[in-house]
This record gives structure tokens, sequence and C-alpha cells, in this order.
């Protein structure tokens, strides 16, 4: 009931900007490949597995709704040039020994059909890194380590491909961000409080220092670690802020951001010490969750979070890409918790899915001709614009994460929604079916699309 | 030289030990040194605050492992159910009448039945279990939004009772008699089924659970913040709210729980039963029931501090890891010990706040201080801080 509630509200509001979307059946945005061979009769899969109920949850668990949503849509309009599309997917709920057990089944129960296959975590990533390549499995993945894309020594590309820039490239870009911005990051220095896992680390290398010192941002050496299970992180914010850190830098999600954003309006030092964070810090679940804390200036605390958008986001709405994601997740009426990045980028993947199956299948006149390395030689000459312009898929030979990056903060808005709320007095605020208000979270970019730093080393 | 080694293995090992304990207060000594006091109270006063939350999970554990001497591997997911049914009583504002009835009519049900099944056949029974369904019902359903807290209390602690009651009635009970590695393997699998349930009924996404919540700001209560001290301690140390209320909270728990296995019927019953099982039955203690009771009970302690810990960070299926870092706090205070459990727990939250302070870099504080602190401990005293001493004749 209070998931429906704060649908409703949101679509309301979002809905408001866009007269008239709900009626129109929007066309597809994307200009996908033409049909040169028929594969009525045949089936797509889109396969995929991860953590679906551990402590990627939060993030993950909207693909497979979106998956849902974008098979539903193709097969209702008579599939992909006659073929149908269909999902297998497992939950791995966070751990090592399901991935590796849901890779094996899924490879021997489908070794003629596997050789695309969606993963989720950077974990998996690197668990799977060496196999996949043995298998000539292609892997498409939103955010990757650097041991994943690149191996141990990270100059060894393989066969994941990450369509965000690697969360350490993230960190370069936002370095670049913080030295353009001395009104705002006067002295800069970093202090990382992240998740102890790969995810987490990430960012932490000494190659991401050297390049931040360079550019006259400083950046702690000694990262402070929390679990997600955490319940008080004053300890950890605090050596940070006593080993001279000024901008707090988290790879964490949900519940992580908003308790470091907490902890810093416990301490009085919200505006003292900015935070900042990977792409998925801008989240929907973060802006909700960070509201059970306010600043002293009524806005919820992590308002004014600084993270990276390296695609476009919910609220871009003159995008038809986003439009017409909005307009999927409103017919298919969609809780609020699932109008998150994961459910955006998964109509972008499955649709990067279909281009780069029907440019394969065009090249090798059937569907049961495609190997995982024709799949790959497609890939590697892909210049691609996600689902109309989601975001970009190019990879050049040697690289195997996203290239381009831009800096947004996340705000809530205003009652015009014409941008952000300067205080709670011209905050939108819509009614929470639990009792009380909610803020309605917004993410502004600060930035054009950029290029990353390349900083694997 | 190997024989000499051999005889006084034992003696040489407590050198070990002791040196390294040793060690470890020099380097913690060293390491604090440069430290603000504030920083020091800070870290005390939060290892103090999450080490009660740590002690009630343990609690639960111990309560458990008191009577049928089992350990207990899906007590966090028994927190995960017991916070999300607080949470779908919490934040509806219209409550199913027939979900309600169905809850309370299956809580009566096993109630009732706890000893035979047999009982369904009195009229005077029926009676009450009807009475009793009629009456949880309307507690659960009574007025709007505004009696949310009475919904949620009764919602949980019906939904407490009836997940005790239903884990012990088929899959513990049918293994009395059985090795009690058995009953223990038996609670990992029920973990896995608490996970499934919990997916399928709830989803995987976060829920907020805003009981902290200061109900003139709709936001979370503000910390204390103690500024009057600031100058003596050389910065600002803070206390924040619902660690304080969940603190006292867990210490109520302990002492109703103390007076409970102390001065109650049932409560000496269940330490008679945790003795032994035969002996006790034989002496005309209904064993069944009481363990019964027993899985109640720490269903209930496990609602307790899932309803806590979801208020305090949210909501998700990660909180039943909770158990998992209460483990060394079980076993530092006694497996069988009440008081054990705040000790070991308050003992736990401390040390690991300090290794955090000290190191939080490379986890000293999640992954390696508690179970230094433990082995230390165990060689000592190897049933634990407060563990009943076994001695078995032969």
């Amino acid at each position: 009931m209070k998931k429906l509630g704060i649908l409703l509200a949101l679509a309301l509001v979002i809905g408001g900007a866009l007269p008239g979307l709900a009626q129109d059946m929007m066309d597809y945005p994307s200009d996908l490949t033409a049909c040169e061979v028929d594969l009525t009769g045949e089936t797509i899969n889109i396969f995929h597995f991860g953590d679906l109920s551990g402590p990627y949850a939060f993030i993950t668990q909207p693909i497979v709704s979106a998956v849902t949503d974008a098979v539903s849509y193709w097969n209702s309009r008579g599939g992909v040039c006659g073929a149908e599309l269909a999902q297998i997917y497992e939950d791995t709920g966070g751990s090592r020994e399901a991935a590796q057990s849901a890779y094996d089944r899924f490879t021997s129960t489908y070794s003629d059909e596997l050789d695309l296959l969606l993963l989720y975590s950077s974990d998996d990533g690197e668990l799977l890194r060496e196999q996949l390549a043995e298998d000539e499995i292609v892997s498409y993945i939103s955010a990757g380590s650097i041991e994943s894309l690149y191996g141990e020594d990270g100059q060894t590309p393989g066969w994941l491909y990450a369509s965000n820039p690697l969360y350490i490239n993230q960190f370069g870009s936002f370095c670049q961000f913080v030295a353009a911005s001395p009104e705002v990051f006067p002295d800069p220095v970093i202090g990382f409080v992240t998740w102890p896992n790969a995810f987490g680390r990430a960012g932490t290398e000494p190659a991401a220092r050297e390049y931040c010192g360079g550019l006259g941002v400083e950046v702690l050496a000694d990262p402070q670690f929390f679990l997600p299970t955490d319940t008080d992180i004053l300890t950890q914010v605090q050596n940070a802020i006593d080993a001279g850190a000024n901008i707090i830098y988290t790879n964490s999600l949900a519940t992580g951001p908003a308790l470091i954003a907490g902890t810093l309006v416990d301490l009085g030092l919200e505006e003292e010490i900015k935070l900042a964070g990977v792409n998925w810090v801008m989240d929907t679940t973060v802006g909700l969750i960070g509201q059970r804390v306010l600043k002293p200036n009524g806005l919820p605390s992590v308002d004014g979070m600084f993270g990276s958008m390296p695609f476009l986001w919910w609220t871009e709405l003159s995008n038809p890409a986003v439009q017409f994601v909005y307009q999927q997740f409103t017919l298919n009426e969609r809780g609020p918790a699932e109008q998150n990045i994961a459910y955006l980028l998964s109509w972008g993947v499955v649709d990067a899915i279909i281009e780069t199956t029907l440019r394969t299948v065009n090249r090798m006149g059937s569907l049961n001709a495609v190997t995982g390395a024709d799949i790959r030689d497609t890939v590697a000459a892909m210049d691609y614009e996600v689902l109309g312009g989601l975001y970009h898929q190019y990879f050049e030979e040697s690289m195997r994460d996203g290239v381009l990056n831009r800096i947004a903060v996340l705000k809530f808005a205003n009652t015009t929604m014409t941008g952000p709320a300067a205080g709670p007095e011209d905050a939108l605020l819509i009614d929470n079916p639990a009792g009380g208000k909610l803020f309605v979270p917004i993410v502004v970019p600060l930035t054009d699309f950029m290029e990353v730093p390349q900083l694997r080393g | 030289m190997t024989e000499s080694i051999n005889r006084n293995k034992r003696q040489l090992t407590w050198a070990l030990y002791i040196l390294a304990a040793v060690a470890l207060l020099l380097f913690m000594g060293d390491q604090l040194a440069g430290k603000k006091a504030a920083r020091i109270v800070q870290t005390l006063i939060s290892g103090v605050l999450v080490g009660g939350v740590y002690g009630l999970v343990a609690l639960g554990i111990v309560v458990i492992n008191k009577a049928s001497g089992v350990f207990n591997f899906a007590h966090g997911w028994m927190m995960v159910v017991g916070g999300m049914i607080f949470w779908s009583f919490f934040t509806v504002s219209e409550i199913s009448v027939a979900g309600a009835s169905l809850l309370a009519a299956a809580t009566m049900l096993m109630m009732l039945t706890t000893a035979s099944y047999r009982n369904l056949l009195e009229r005077r029974n029926l009676l009450i279990a009807a009475g009793g369904t009629v009456g949880l019902t309307a507690l659960m359903t009574v007025g709007g939004i505004e009696w949310r807290w009475l919904h949620a209390l009764t919602g949980t602690v019906a939904g407490a009772i009836l997940t005790g009651l239903a884990v012990e009635r088929f899959t513990i009970r049918p293994l009395i008699g059985q090795p009690l590695f058995t009953a223990v393997l038996m609670t990992l699998a029920v973990a896995e089924v608490l996970h499934g349930v919990t997916q399928i009924a709830w989803g995987t996404v976060e829920l907020d659970l805003p009981i902290f919540v200061d109900p003139q700001t709709n936001s979370r209560f503000k910390p204390i913040r103690l500024d009057a001290f600031r100058e003596a301690l050389d910065g600002l140390a803070i206390i924040r709210v619902e660690l304080v209320i969940a603190f006292v909270l867990a210490l109520l728990a302990f002492v109703g729980f103390i007076l409970f296995f102390r001065y109650t019927s049932v409560g000496l019953a269940m330490r008679a039963t945790s003795e032994d099982q035969q002996l006790a039955q034989s002496v005309g203690l209904r064993v069944r029931v009481i363990l019964a009771i027993t899985w109640a009970a720490a269903a209930f302690l496990a609602s307790i501090a899932g309803v806590l810990q979801g208020g305090a960070v949210g909501l998700s299926l990660n909180i039943s890891f909770v158990a998992l870092r209460v483990f060394p706090a079980v076993l530092l205070g006694g497996l069988e010990s009440v008081t054990g459990a705040l000790v070991g727990g308050i003992i736990i939250g401390i040390v690991e706040q300090f290794g955090t302070l000290i190191n939080s870099s490379q986890q000293v504080g999640a992954n390696l201080a508690p179970y230094v602190v433990l082995m230390l401990v165990l060689v000592i005293r190897p049933e634990g801080l407060f563990g009943e001493k076994r001695i078995e004749r032969i």
C-alpha cells in the first residue's frame, strides 16, 4: 500500500511534466538495425544472473521487472524479426558459490544458445572473467572493477563489457570536477568512507591518488570501511575527518550514502564536509532513505550530494529514451522503489542485446550460426546510441568500459518542478501514506558528458 | 626438547596468548595515545549502544540454546520476518481484516494445539481460540493509521508467536531424540526457508521503517550533543537517541528474561529441560510445550531486534547478517547465560568500535578484533565469561 501510494504520488509529479504522455503510445526510441533474416519461430533468450536478494538487492531487484516489461513489449508486437524474446535468470543472493553454480548450470543447460550474458556485480565479473573467455561468452555489465574487465594486471581486456566507466575512472572525473570548482571545494582533501567489497574498494587504488594529487586534490591513503548492516558509523566518518578529509567519497548504495549523510548532520558538519560518490549514490533509493534525517535548513541530509551520472536520468524527460522508459514503467504499474537506475538501464541493456544479436544474425545468416566470438566481433564494431540516447555504447579495441561521464548533484524538487528547492518552504512535498510528507528527489547534471581519465594503470 | 614442549604445552599456549594480549594492549595504547578524548568517549558510547542491540540478538540465540541445546542459525531470518511483519502493520493505513483474522486464527490455533491436536476436540478450547482470534483481529485493525503502534505491536507479537511455534512444531519437534547436530542443521534449513518466504512476501528492496521519527519534524530524532563537555573532551561527542531507545529496550528485555528464568515456573522448567530433556519429562514436565514456548519467546526477541535494527538503518534482507556478527558475543558471554549475552554483546560492540577507531581501513573492528578477544577469552574460560562449567562423572 505504501509503495503504491508513493508510486502514484511520484508518477503524478513526474507525469505532470509530460502532458499527454500516458495517453499516446510512443514509438520505440531506438534506431535498430533492419532485419535481414526472418527469425520467426526462434527465441532470443536474455540470460542474466546475480544478486537479487543480498546486499545489492536494493539496486538489482528492478532488473527482472525491466527485462520482463521489455520482453512483453517486444512479444506483444510480434517479437524481434519474428523471434520471441524470453528471459532466463537466477538469483545468487550475492554468494560467489551460487554465482559459480548458476554459471555452470547456464553453460551446461544452454551450451548452444548462451553467447551473451548479463551480469550485475564486479564480484561476479571477477569470479567468471577467465571462464567467460574460455567458454567464449560475451558479458554485458553496467559497471565493473579493473580486475573483472582487464584482469589482475589491468592490461588484459576480457569478454566483459561495461556500459559505465570503471569506478576508478568515475572517481578520476570527480577529481577533475573538484579541481575545476575551487569555489565549492577549496583545499580539497578526499577521504573514502565505503563498503569493503570489490565495488566499495574501487577508486582507492594508488593510481587514483596519484592522478587526483596531480590535479591538486589530495586523497587520503586509508579508506574507512563500513558494512551494510552497521547502524553507527560515527567512528569511520570521524576517522576520515580527523585525517583531514573535507570531502567524503563513497562506493556504497541505498542505506550507505544515507547513513554517511545522516552522520554528517548529527555531527553538525553537513555544510563543512561535502559528500560524493559513484553513480549508484544518485539513485532514487538514496533520495528516499536520506529523508530520515533533515539538515538544519530543513532539506534532507542527502541534498547536495555529488555523484557520477554516465547515463540519462529519469528526470531528463526531454529525451525520447527516458520518455519511453517512463511510459513503460507507468503502463506496467511498477512500484516507486523500482523507479531506479536498474530499471532504466535494463531497458537499455535489452536494447543493446537486441541490436547486438540483430547485427550478428544479419552477418552470420541465422540465429543458430551465431557464436560468442561472432558476438564479440559485433560488439567491437558497434558505435551505438542505446535506446536512442540513454547511453552510448562504443568500445575501442582495448577498451572494456564506457568512456563518458558527467557529474551531477542530488537535489529535491521545488513546488513548480522547475528546479531544485532552496529550502523546505518551496520544496515539493507529497503525501507519504505511512504518515507525513515526502520530498521528491531529482538529479541535476552539473557538467556535460566528458571523457573520463584512464586510471587503471 | 620435544618432550619438554609436549609436557608444558598448556603453559606454553597460555604464555603465548598472554604475550599476544599484552602486545595487543600495548598496540592499542600506542594507537589511542594520539586520539582526542572526545573520540575515545564517542567510540565508547557507540560501542555500548550498538553492543546493547547485539546483546538483544544474542539473547534470542541464548534462550533457544538454554532450553534445547540447539544453536539457532535461523535467528537472523527470524529478525527479518519480525521486522517485516511490524512494517506491514505500521505503514499501512487500511489493514485487511481478512489478513489480520487469518494471522490471529493461525496463531491461536498453533497455541491451542501446542500440547496436542486433541485439544481441538474440546468446546471450551475452541471458544477460547475464537475469542482470542476476534480480540487479536480487533487490536490489529481498530481505528486508522493513528493507531498504528497498537496494530504493529499486536501483529508483531502474533506473528512472532506463530513463527516460533511453527518452526518448533514442524521442524524441531520431529527431531526430538535425534542427535543435536541434526536440529542445528535444521535451523540452517529453516533460515533458507524464511529467506525465501521473506522475498516472496515483501520483495527484496529496502523498506523504510520510520519508528525513530520526531512527529513534530517528521525526521529522525536529533542526537544529544554533549556540548557541555566539548572543552573537557577537546571535541564534540554525541549520543544517537534511536540507539539509546534500542539500548533501553534491550535492557528491559534482559531484566524481563532474567526474572522469567529465575522466578517463574515456566522459566524454571525451561532450565530443567535444558539440563536433560528425558529427565525433565520423567518428572512430569511437558517438554514439548516448554520447547514451543522457548521458540516463541526467541522469535519475539528476534522480532524486537529486527524492528530496532530496521528502524535504525532501514529494513532489508541484510539485517539477517547482524546475527552472524553476534555469534562471537554469544560464545564470549557463554552459550547458556542470559547475563552473558548482554555482557558479550556490549564487549563485542566496544571492541568493534575501538578496532574501527584504530584501523578501519583493514576492517580490524569488524573482522579481526572481536575474534581475537573471543579466542583469548575462550582459552582462559572455554565455557565463556558466564557460561556453566560442565563436569561429567564417568
